[in-house]
């Protein structure tokens, strides 16, 4: 279950970071200020229209494939707190299908369709497993962080590719956010988010995100695989695939936890 | 005894009335129960036993003579009748009772001495004298004074066990008289005494007897003692058969 | 007294058989005083042991003892600092303690990168110069054997202790010398799902980013990462260098516990947040001040309206209690059969005593003795039994523990790592011994009192025809 979670929590983060990704077309003229760019990537990541979408995990340890899980998303954003919710059920492996696990903001319940039960999963609890892969939530970062424009630099993509970008440093506003600091890479022409790296409190690196294969996507480009690379331990490293984008209405309902026994998503 | 002494005793007999009965018996009775049976060993018994005598109470074995003895030293109460003690009724007393009359009121001398054995002579003597609350310094003068008395002052330290059988015998009736009793049990006394420490001690008894003025109750088989006696009670068979006054 | 006279002649009358019963009572009253003093020297060892790992008293938030285990930094102290002044500077409570000091407790994981292994842990971070000095209690005299130094500096952040058992889960043994240490199999981690050869050289990638060397890091020491979720929820990573280990007594602690500083546990489990403290110990100069000590600490709080709650080192350590209460039941046990042995004994020689001497008896009543006297007379020979016999045994037990405590005996208490040396405390036992003594003169008393109410039921005539 644990890896299984890691991986669920991974999907919801890239799911995030992907829907925050800068969009727009950016007027000529003078360089924007990190907070534009900021507003710019929430703008993208926010449709104003709930979504679904599918995920393919591939874990790696030291370059080698260890796992492969296949999830289905649904994605809904509270329009008070302006939190992402998400609904996550397992599509494969065979053996964990039709579980599924809630995200409400800081809350997270694994729901096992065997047992019928819900269990609430506490912020020590999802430490477990690949233990660097922990605790990764929905980040707000316009609500969340403040951030700067700290330089302007050329770096190499996932795919080794140039890329001219701004790079931001972000600071947690909130004691809810999740990383204490976020480094972000910007892409000037595009404003697609090229590289993150995300910080623990106490100043660790804990994550490594690199953004590519990028296509059109429910209105906006969007990146269909995201790899991510453990800080704490580099020889655990996951990509994942985005595919099957779908806007789709998603009641409301099924962002409760009572309701998760009752739910039979189509 | 000379003929002196004899009249002498007589006249007083007749004259002192300090002669009185010092024990009456009226119609006692002592059944025992061996299992279901009822075993009458006294049958009906009445005397009177006159103070400052050497009373004698004789018959064969089986009589009845020792549950007398027994009767009269207050160690044993009668199925009926009375016991009267220098004018106290005893067979009315309780168990406590009984005990305080006997430690104040009668001494015994045993056949087989008696002596408790981890006391030397003197603490036997004294014991008595500790039963009735005497203040020790007292104590110890009487018994010294009485172990003299008999001749023994020079064994007061021994134990019973490295006494003859005379000397124990002595210690025992110096242990009778301490404490000055009404009246002096003794049963078969010289029995087992050869004849001549035998005779001693028949000899100091009189002594004691006639200095203390007390009464000797003695049961015996020994001729030279029952020459000695002012009376004489003979027992067969649970009842008074015989009385016979002087022999002296 | 010749009640007295005669009972104490008539013990040496008998030699033998006095001897028999005297040696029993001697070697039950010498066996049960020396297993007292036994378990003193535990109660004590245990105490001294427990006082110097957790103190006498701690302080928590109130809810902390029963709740905080799943997430400690949940219930942190909030100020802890101006609690422990107020603590420290209290007149009286200064007068009382020896160590006043701040503790951390934390859950997470530690891993080991360079053997991709991983472990949860249990933390406690603390003051090192505090903590040593706490090792130094020694109230009893049982000497703090056993119990190493932590081998950390206040100001360093970066050292920590490990439990041996958790060592060798991760893999370390080998750079922390420690003999004995098997390696884990190999557990092959590939698992068997089609291999897609990724989009990406991943290798390359993570090359870019990986540091250099760590500056900070001592050589021969190895680094693991310590991993927990902050109070605020947010996952955090610190790096810990492993300069001691310690062994500790149990099992479950011994895998699974990690020291440091407070500073370092601090960092990991508030990070940006403020830096809290779980617990507060206060280690007392003597134990017995422990009552007033915590009546002082609740006043103290509700004077200032504090939410905080005092536990005791019974509380903190339930095998403590369990391990007293053992002994006890132990010592119980041993007292009562020697305690029904004796009364055999006793009343044995006694019935013996009553039928040799029935003409004595019958002598002595003749003489006037009542019922009671007699009775008396051989309850008087049953105590003077008891009471020689129980003086001799309590003198043999002292000479006996006078011996084996100088002797080179040693033996591992419970919850120790550690063989120390025997040792027979008689000097603590005192009110045990005591109470011995005076149980076994009293239950010999109560044993002569059959065999002396059978004398005193004897009729005289009966008794007079056995001399």
């Amino acid at each position: 279950m644990n890896k299984t979670m890691s991986h669920l929590i991974l999907a919801v983060l890239v799911l995030m970071f992907v829907s925050s990704s800068a969009q727009t077309a950016k007027a000529p003229g003078e360089g924007p200020t990190a907070l534009e760019v900021l507003q710019a990537a929430d703008r993208v990541r926010n449709p104003a229209q709930p979504f679904k979408t599918t995920l393919a995990l591939a874990e790696y340890v030291s370059g080698k494939e260890r796992d492969r899980t296949s999830l289905i998303v649904y994605a809904r954003q509270d329009p008070s707190s302006l939190q992402f919710n998400n609904l996550v059920r397992y599509a494969e492996p065979r053996r964990d299908a039709g579980k599924m696990v809630l995200f409400k903001g800081v809350n997270l319940w694994f729901y096992d369709p065997a047992s019928e039960a819900s269990v609430r999963i506490s912020p020590q609890q999802r430490l477990l497993g690949q233990a660097s892969e922990g605790d990764v939530l929905a980040v707000n970062l316009s609500r969340d962080y403040a951030a700067r424009i700290i330089g302007e630099e050329t770096l190499q993509d996932a795919d080794r590719e140039n890329r001219d970008c701004w790079h931001l440093d972000m600071a947690a506003t909130t004691p809810d956010a999740v990383y204490s600091r976020i480094e972000y890479w910007v892409e000037r022409s595009t404003y697609r988010p090229i590289k993150g790296k995300f910080y623990s409190d106490s100043g660790r690196l804990l994550k490594i995100a690199y953004y590519h294969k990028y296509q059109q996507q429910l209105g906006s480009f969007r990146p269909m695989e995201t790899i991510l690379i453990d800080g704490v331990n580099d020889k655990l490293a996951t990509i994942i695939d985005n595919s099957d984008y779908l806007f789709q209405d998603i009641p409301e309902a099924w962002f409760q936890r009572d309701y998760l026994p009752r739910l039979r998503p189509e | 005894m000379t003929l002196t002494a004899d009249l002498e005793a007589g006249i007083l007999a007749a004259a002192d009335p300090a002669r009185a009965p010092i024990v009456q018996l009226s119609n006692v009775v002592k059944t025992y129960k061996a299992g279901s049976q009822d075993v009458p060993a006294v049958k009906g018994i009445s005397l009177d036993i006159r103070s400052q005598t050497f009373t004698m109470i004789v018959g064969p074995s089986g009589s009845g003579k020792t549950t007398l003895l027994n009767l009269i030293g207050c160690i044993d109460t009668p199925t009926s009748g009375t016991i009267t003690i220098r004018g106290q009724n005893v067979a009315k007393l309780n168990d406590n009772a009984i005990s305080d009359f006997r430690a104040q009121h009668v001494g015994f001398i045993f056949q087989n001495f008696s002596l408790i054995p981890v006391l030397s002579a003197w603490e036997n003597i004294e014991y008595p004298l500790m039963l009735l609350g005497m203040p020790a310094a007292e104590r110890r003068e009487r018994a010294t004074s009485m172990l003299e008395e008999v001749g023994l002052a020079d064994q007061r330290r021994h134990r019973p066990n490295q006494l003859s059988g005379g000397q124990k015998q002595r210690v025992a009736i110096a242990r009778a008289l301490v404490k000055g009793p009404d009246f002096v049990l003794a049963d078969e006394p010289t029995a087992n005494l050869d004849s001549k420490t035998g005779a001693g001690i028949i000899n100091l008894m009189r002594r004691m007897q006639e200095q203390y003025s007390t009464t000797f109750i003695f049961s015996t088989h020994d001729d030279h003692l029952m020459s000695h006696a002012d009376e004489t009670f003979s027992i067969c068979d649970g009842l008074l058969v015989g009385n016979v006054s002087g022999g002296r | 007294m010749l009640t007295l006279t005669i009972a104490l002649r008539n013990i040496y009358r008998n030699t033998r058989r006095s001897l028999t019963t005297l040696a029993t009572i001697a070697l039950g009253a010498a066996a049960v005083s020396l297993f007292g003093a036994f378990i003193t020297y535990i109660e004590y060892g245990v105490q001294t042991g427990a006082i110097q790992q957790t103190g006498h008293l701690q302080v928590f938030r109130t809810g902390y003892f029963d709740f905080g285990a799943a997430s400690p930094a949940a219930w942190g102290m909030e100020n802890y600092q101006a609690v422990l002044r107020l603590i420290k500077e209290d007149p009286e409570m200064k007068s009382l303690s020896t160590v006043v000091t701040p503790i951390q407790s934390l859950v997470g994981i530690v891993g080991s990168s360079e053997n991709n292994t991983s472990k949860t842990f249990f933390g406690t971070g603390f003051v090192p110069s505090e903590r040593d000095r706490m090792k130094q209690w020694n109230e009893y005299g049982t000497g703090s054997q056993g119990l190493k130094q932590s081998g950390l500096r206040d100001g360093d952040l970066l050292g920590g202790i490990s439990g041996v058992g958790l060592v060798r889960i991760l893999g370390l043994c080998r750079q922390l010398n420690l003999d004995e240490c098997p390696t884990a199999p190999t557990v092959s981690g590939v698992g068997d799902a089609p291999a897609r050869p990724p989009s990406v050289d991943l290798g390359e990638l993570t090359k870019r980013d990986r540091p250099v060397g760590n500056a900070a890091q001592r050589d021969s020491e190895p680094t693991v990462d310590l991993l927990a979720a902050t109070a605020g929820g947010a996952p955090n990573v610190v790096g810990l260098q492993i300069t001691g280990v310690e062994l500790q007594s149990a099992k479950e602690l011994d895998d699974n516990y990690i020291g440091m500083n407070i500073g370092l546990a601090q960092n990991l489990v508030y990070g940006r947040g403020d830096h809290k403290a779980t617990g507060i110990i206060v280690q007392l100069k003597r134990t017995e001040d422990m009552p007033r000590a915590r009546a002082r600490l609740s006043n103290l709080f509700k004077e200032h309206g504090l939410d905080l709650e005092v536990r005791d080192f019974t509380q903190l350590n339930p095998q403590y209690t369990q391990i007293i209460g053992l002994f006890g039941s132990i010592f119980s046990f041993i007292s009562v059969i020697i305690g029904i042995v004796v009364v055999f004994t006793v009343s044995n020689a006694m019935s013996m005593s009553v039928v040799e001497r029935t003409g004595e008896i019958g002598t002595m009543r003749a003489m006037g003795v009542r019922r009671k006297g007699i009775r008396h007379q051989f309850l008087v020979e049953g105590s003077l039994l008891g009471l020689i016999g129980a003086t001799c045994g309590v003198v043999i037990a002292y000479i006996a523990a006078f011996g084996v405590n100088h002797s080179l005996l040693t033996w591992t208490p419970p919850g120790r790592v550690a063989p120390v040396p025997l040792i027979l405390y008689m000097t603590g036992a005192y009110t045990l011994i005591a109470l011995t003594w005076f149980g076994l003169a009293v239950i010999s008393s109560l044993a002569s009192m059959i065999p002396a109410n059978r004398a005193g039921r004897m009729t005289v005539v009966d008794a007079l025809r056995h001399v």
